[in-house]
């Protein structure tokens, strides 16, 4: 048995003090490493595919044996890629500004209609199955219900797709602001005589658009990014820039996907960036 | 959507709130509409494809005889490792950002590690079979170095260390795992610790507690539930990913999601893909039970 007033003294003394120290200094410099090997291991990928992406060679080798910006001149030339980011970016732009007005009525459901409860609660499961469904069910269930339906693959399932899969990230966004707004501000206007239109234009929507801005940027780089569900609806006749990029890995072409790779990061990053001014995350 | 417009009379409340309610189910429609038609509608069509041709349980039957029944059970032990990896890291990491690092670096730190979420997967895989190939950055490293002789298989290769069809996934695919699904434990792990009180922490290290019994007895019972959040977030879209082992896997680590690709892509047996998704969609649900089966968990899931 340690008798406890003894190791209280110990802790106390000049030993005692040093140990401490000693120990917090150790465990400063764990934490430290951690943290330090996690950016290191956050950014590093990203780091070595835009050092290679200056290769001459299509192969790049280890160190370069130069530098240019050839292949950032491919890219942009590339037909196909630039369709497809042309493709992405129209996508990406719709299911942004719709994504976030259908998301918009689905957080004034959830939050404020004079609907029952179960009948509001149930609107949020439904809205919130792309998160907790695994997508690639969710990408298989659409794509076999558009094959059995007859709407086939394309375009249009592609937009209603990606119009699904942003929705639960701009309502519950939204709806985690629209909660905070105090109600009696809105109810107040209509007994002064305004209606419902004019109540929300001027009441209700200046206090949400911090977050409709939020979910309009979110719901953009999501699309824009989306891979798994496009991939089940496409069909041949679509092409965005996850599915050339995914493309271009599988036959391997190096040196133009390196530099088509910098082109999106730098420009989701720029989207992310925007965001990040605007609001912060927590 | 207003109707006749003008004062409302507020001697008729009762027809004002019905002409509300009737406006507010109306407005409720539009997006519950979609979600109808591109939620439930579908998984009510995988469950009857996979029952089909009329009524038969043979797409099921042909699941458990087959070789897909230990690449589920694979995909899901990769799920469980891989989100016992990112916890790993998330703990102490978010603990030093919430507690020791000062104030105002906090918040651009935290952004730092969360950027990567906005980023596209597909193109943050591939940035690894740069740094992982036989003539990649680490190879071109260890072997002028000298620390080794000739380039490891580091790219596309199985660990082959496991037991059974449950096998640690081989160094690209857990690396490629990790770096796209740890910002989000990280985010989520991050207003768990905050929100953890750190003068417990000080008067436990005052008591005599050293660095393990602080974390076991204080931080892990008052972050917990950040952390199984953060788990049930990241754990299903990692045993369900299709690109990450595409990319980054050896053929013998093949995925759930390749299979449901395949079947539905190459082979069309849509029955058959329908079966394998709903007993993969089922476990993944009852996982999801379990977790939320806790109020603190619920609480904090609600947060997303």
């Amino acid at each position: 048995m340690v008798n406890p007033v003894a190791e209280t003294s110990d802790r106390t003394g000049a030993a005692g003090w040093v140990r401490r120290h000693a120990v917090a200094a150790l465990r400063g410099g764990f934490f430290r490493t951690t943290v330090v090997a996690t950016a290191v291991f956050l950014y590093l990928p990203v780091v070595v595919v835009g050092y290679l992406s200056l290769s001459p060679g299509s192969q790049p080798s280890i160190p370069l044996d130069g530098v240019t910006l050839r292949w950032y001149g491919a890219v942009l030339s590339d037909a196909r890629f630039v369709r497809g980011l042309v493709t992405s970016g129209v996508i990406g732009v719709v299911a942004a500004v719709a994504g976030t007005g259908l998301g918009l009525l689905a957080a004034r459901t959830i939050v404020r209609a004079r609907l029952p409860g179960w009948l509001r609660a149930s609107v949020a499961v439904v809205v919130a199955i792309p998160l907790f469904v695994p997508t690639v069910v969710v990408a298989l269930g659409i794509g076999i219900t558009a094959g059995r339906v007859g709407i086939g693959f394309g375009l249009v399932p592609v937009v209603a797709g990606h119009l699904y899969w942003v929705l639960p990230f701009s309502t519950f966004l939204i709806a985690s602001r629209y909660a905070t707004i105090d109600r009696r501000m809105a109810e107040v206007a209509r007994d002064l005589g305004a209606d419902g239109v004019t109540t929300f234009r001027t009441i209700t929507l200046p206090q949400l658009w911090p977050a409709l801005v939020a979910s309009v940027l979110f719901a953009f780089a999501l699309s824009f990014n989306e891979f798994l569900l496009t991939f089940f609806l496409a069909g041949s006749g679509v092409t965005t820039m996850p599915l050339e990029i995914y493309g271009k890995v599988r036959i391997g072409a190096t040196s133009f996907l390196n530099a088509a790779s910098v082109l999106v990061l730098l420009f989701s990053g720029a989207v992310a960036a925007v965001a990040a001014s605007l609001e912060p995350p927590t | 959507m207003s109707g006749p417009t003008g004062r409302i009379p507020w001697s008729l409340p009762e027809r004002t709130d019905r002409r509300r309610a009737v406006v507010d189910a109306g407005l409720a429609a539009v997006p519950t509409a979609l979600a109808v038609a591109l939620g439930v509608v579908p998984l009510a069509v995988l469950l009857v494809e996979s029952l089909s041709p009329p009524v038969t349980l043979s797409n099921y039957a042909a699941l458990g005889e087959s070789v897909y029944l230990p690449v589920l059970v694979r995909s899901l032990g990769v799920g469980v490792v891989i989100t016992g990896a990112c916890l790993a890291v998330a703990y102490p990491v978010t603990y030093w950002l919430a507690h020791v690092c000062p104030v105002r670096y906090r918040l651009p730190i935290l952004i730092s590690f969360t950027l990567p979420l906005w980023l596209n997967y597909v193109v943050l895989n591939y940035t690894w079979v740069w740094i992982l190939a036989t003539d990649g950055i680490v190879n071109t490293v260890l072997t002028a170095g000298g620390l080794v002789d000739r380039p490891l298989d580091l790219l596309r290769t199985a660990s082959g260390i496991g037991i059974g069809p449950v096998e640690l996934p081989g160094p690209s695919v857990g690396l490629g795992f990790v770096h796209i699904y740890l910002p989000y434990v990280l985010l989520t792990m991050y207003v768990s610790m905050e929100r953890l009180d750190y003068r417990q922490v000080e008067a436990a290290r005052d008591l005599g507690a050293g660095g393990l019994r602080v974390f076991r007895d204080v931080v892990v019972p008052e972050t917990y539930a950040g952390a199984v959040a953060g788990a049930l977030i990241v754990y299903a879209r990692i045993a369900g990913a299709f690109a990450t082992p595409q990319i980054l896997a050896s053929p013998s680590e093949q995925m759930i999601a390749q299979i449901i690709t395949t079947q539905f892509y190459d082979v069309l047996d849509y029955p058959f893909a329908a079966a394998v998704s709903v007993v993969f969609l089922v476990v993944v649900l009852v996982g999801f039970g379990i977790g939320a089966l806790s109020t603190d968990v619920r609480a904090e899931l609600k947060r997303w």
